[in-house]
């Protein structure tokens, strides 16, 4: 298949070219991540042994704080991304613009959230 | 119950009332613009033909793909909340926590489980679409191999969450 010239119009780049990479890379990651999250912390450990003790012996690596991370970031930019299609498609013209703030601050408030938490524990330790 | 576990449970009361409005708007957007009636006879209908026929099975895992990522989603928004208390108390997480034990969160766990199995693999395998001409006869046999894939592990996996409770 081939990109039509004419909406071709910054550079050489297809529009909506990078949105199409940041969901299909952080997708990719998150299919490891997520799926390595859940069974560490449902399959391989009962849920009723991860209370703080299980959090605190886990967060003691930089491996895993790393891990967690890299999973908040890559989970928020790729919902984000999605909810943003998911906007343009099912909301009403007038309302596109408001639901993008409302998106951007909750994926903003999510993130800072997130990372205030890891932050919190490395500091700590 | 404390007043920590109940604004917990609201807010994953209130995130599955939000995931269910979705999927139906999600399926009455789809019925509308495929003048699709949604009856469960024109269903088994379809899914009576030989398999090559079958082209809408793309646009059911399409709809899927989304109500299971705004589920994730919504569900990880919560999950932020909850994780965060530890760095204000380790006992007020624990507080909150618990209920993740309880039969009715194992089930929700059962539910979230299937919808990342089901997300983790069909984007997969728009990946895969989109990276390999593989015609839409392989488009519909890998999304056979993404619903096993998801029926199998989600099986097992429920079997071994709910399997102290049971």
């Amino acid at each position: 298949m081939s990109v039509p010239r004419a909406v071709a119009v910054r550079g050489n780049r297809p529009p909506g070219l990078l949105t199409w990479l940041l969901i299909r890379v952080t997708g990719l990651l998150l299919a490891v991540l997520v799926l390595g999250h859940f069974a560490v912390t449902h399959i391989v450990t009962d849920v009723a042994e991860t209370g703080s003790t299980f959090v605190a012996e886990r967060w003691g690596s930089a491996l895993i704080l790393g891990w967690d991370w890299l999973m908040l970031g890559a989970a928020v930019l790729h919902g984000a991304a999605g909810l943003r299609v998911i906007v343009v498609e099912y909301a009403p013209r007038t309302a596109v613009r408001v639901l993008t703030i409302a998106l951007v601050a909750l994926s903003a408030a999510m993130a800072v959230l997130g990372s205030v938490t890891i932050l919190r524990v490395i500091l700590a330790a | 119950m404390t007043t920590p576990q109940v604004a917990f449970l609201a807010a994953l009361g209130l995130i599955l009332v939000v995931v269910v409005a979705f999927a139906v708007l999600v399926v009455v957007t789809a019925a509308r613009n495929t003048g699709d009636s949604g009856s469960s006879a024109t269903i088994v209908l379809r899914l009576s033909r030989a398999p090559r026929d079958r082209v809408e099975l793309g646009r059911w895992a399409f709809w899927a793909h989304r109500v299971s990522g705004v589920a994730i989603f919504a569900f990880l928004a919560l999950h932020l909340v909850d994780v965060s208390l530890y760095t204000v108390s380790p006992g007020l997480y624990d507080e909150v926590h618990v209920l993740y034990g309880s039969v009715g969160l194992r089930l929700f766990e059962c539910g979230l489980l299937v919808a990342i199995l089901f997300h983790a693999f069909n984007g997969l395998r728009l990946l895969a679409m989109d990276l390999v001409d593989i015609g839409p006869l392989g488009a519909r046999r890998l999304l056979s191999a993404v619903v096993a894939l998801t029926l199998v592990l989600g099986a097992g996996g429920s079997a071994i969450i709910l399997a102290p409770v049971l």
